[in-house]
């Protein structure tokens, strides 16, 4: 390994221990890390789109005398839409970036409609409605071993989908039926957000243990561990930290107030 | 229990569950254990997906993934090269993610090289593209015009392994490898029906949920969802455990994560007692 990689993998140690810090409370050791990070990521992404997007696909094509007159003079207009959408900046000007603006939701409204009509609209109202012969042959009324697929989870979906809708009917007058359908419907929709909040949380406890494998060293080589001493650097990084926490509380004495 | 230590449990300052969240990860990685967990059914049939491309084909993988969903996706990436290249299947490789070359590019190397697999002939990078949706259709329209270079300045035309592939639809799959926005969802909305594609997906546990409806539909050939659909692929790849001075990270990682459900379970629970009993005692007070 590099002496560059080593210090990246101490800093990279020392940020993880500095964000963290954030769940005793907002600090500056926590804004350290949250500025280095957003300068980072802003400084990242201006090099990769001007290297990635602006200098290929504008200026090397403006710049390249293989290419004709006309191939050359089209790159122009590109140009002439970006200095438009700088026009913001100035008050009696700033209706010029309408235009360009105009260009980019007229693509990306052409471009997603098509999708959305043909394989997300098209395709899952009629996947909504089972097929209920086929499913009972491949996996009868209730299988454990497909996630409880079956005729009772299809039926579910199918009356689930329909309450929900109902749900969101407001023309219709709410008598007893109506309720008993609509609260069907609320039932439905809070178990479809329970299952989105249950893998939302597996996702972030993921994020957790990716972060402790790191400062354990669980996530190299023997080889890079052996240089890398992780498990020092993160012991380290925490004391430095809890010494700092420590330190700022005291400092702040009587006025302190936690969640500031 | 008292009534006062369930009032205070209520109360309790939540830095308390954060560092026992901190304990539940930390001692299972420490003293590492070994649960049994199931293969679902969506990650069997992604494996079986790859498993059924020819050898000697090529497939084109999608790698939108950057450094904050590394955890979940970088296992089913790596187990999935492994399971690519000893059947002798090439790739040619791309990213709608701007941060993710520098993430994917030394996997690429390393994994490659282990198999004795040259760059050019048997894969390649073709980079980063921006443009989020329009590139992924262009993706579907035409590769060349698309990637004209590859990441290290190669033009197209010299790459042995990719020259030949005009569109997205003259590959045996696709894989994407998705974390969110440009991925899967922009695969299967813009080029899967119009090109009739094969694509398997391995994205993080919050899209999850989105994207098994595709699955459902035929839309996805398998899908594998977070930490558990990865250490499920890993354990389909890998039957018999890690090979030496390796480790199986999504494996090692969802014993952690079950631990860490145990503790969250617990905490519900408790909690949800304490409401109800101290709400039954109240309302029964004069």
């Amino acid at each position: 390994m590099s002496g560059i990689e080593l210090v990246g993998a101490w800093v990279s140690i020392f940020l993880t221990v500095c964000v963290l810090s954030f769940l005793y409370d907002d600090n500056p050791v926590y804004k350290l890390a949250e500025h280095v990070f957003l300068g980072v990521s802003i400084g990242y992404g201006v090099i990769e789109i001007y290297f990635g997007v602006f200098k290929p696909n504008l200026l090397d094509k403006l710049m390249n005398d293989e290419l004709g007159m006309l191939q050359r003079s089209l790159s122009i207009v590109p140009l002439i839409l970006i200095i438009m959408l700088f026009s913001k900046v100035v008050p009696k000007y700033s209706w010029l970036a309408r235009i360009p603006i105009a260009f980019i939701v007229a693509a990306y409204a052409g471009v997603k409609l098509t999708g959305e009509l043909n394989a997300n609209l098209m395709t899952q109202v009629a996947q909504s409605i089972p097929n209920l012969a086929e499913v009972w042959e491949k996996h009868g009324f209730w299988d454990w071993s497909a996630d409880g697929a079956g005729v009772f989870s299809s039926l579910f979906l199918v009356l689930g989908l329909a309450a929900c809708l109902l749900h969101f009917y407001f023309s219709a007058p709410q008598n007893k039926a109506m309720q008993q359908i609509s609260r069907f419907g609320v039932l439905t929709l809070m178990l479809s957000f329970g299952a989105s909040f249950g893998y939302t949380v597996m996702g972030r406890i993921s994020l957790a243990i990716g972060r402790a494998q790191e400062m354990l060293g669980l996530d190299r080589s023997a080889e890079q561990v052996a240089q890398i001493h992780p498990r020092t650097a993160s012991l380290i990084c925490i004391l430095l930290v809890v010494g700092y926490l420590v330190a700022w509380r005291r400092k702040q004495g009587d006025d302190y107030t936690p969640g500031n | 229990m008292k009534l006062d230590t369930l009032i205070k449990f209520q109360n309790m300052d939540r830095r308390w569950i954060f560092l026992g969240m901190g304990i539940a990860i930390l001692l299972p990685l420490l003293f590492p254990i070994t649960l049994s967990f199931n293969i679902d059914e969506r990650v069997q049939s992604l494996y079986d997906s790859v498993e059924e491309v020819p050898a000697g084909s090529t497939v084109f993988i999608s790698a939108d993934f950057d450094p904050a969903s590394r955890p979940e996706l970088e296992p089913f990436f790596r187990a999935n090269l492994h399971h690519l290249l000893r059947k002798d299947v090439k790739f040619v490789a791309a990213t709608l993610w701007p941060s993710s070359p520098p993430l994917v590019m030394p996997i690429f190397e390393e994994i490659t090289a282990e198999y004795g697999k040259e760059y050019g002939k048997d894969w390649c990078f073709l980079g980063f593209k921006d443009g989020k949706e329009l590139a992924i259709k262009a993706i579907g329209e035409n590769i060349p015009e698309t990637f004209p270079t590859d990441i290290k300045g190669n033009k197209i035309a010299d790459l042995a392994v990719a020259r030949s592939f005009k569109q997205a639809k003259d590959f045996a799959m696709i894989i994407n490898v998705s974390a969110g926005f440009p991925g899967t969802r922009e695969y299967v909305l813009q080029i899967q029906g119009q090109y009739d594609l094969k694509i398997a997906s391995a994205t993080t546990a919050v899209s999850g949920p989105d994207y098994i409806p595709f699955y459902k539909a035929g839309q996805l050939t398998g899908l594998s969802a977070g930490m558990p659909g990865s250490a499920q692929y890993e354990q389909l790849v890998f039957p018999d455990g890690p090979r030496e001075g390796e480790r199986l990270m999504a494996t090692q990682a969802v014993n952690v994560l079950n631990v860490g459900h145990l503790f969250i379970i617990v905490l519900i629970l408790l909690g949800n007692i304490a409401f109800f009993v101290t709400r039954r005692v109240e309302e029964a007070a004069p």
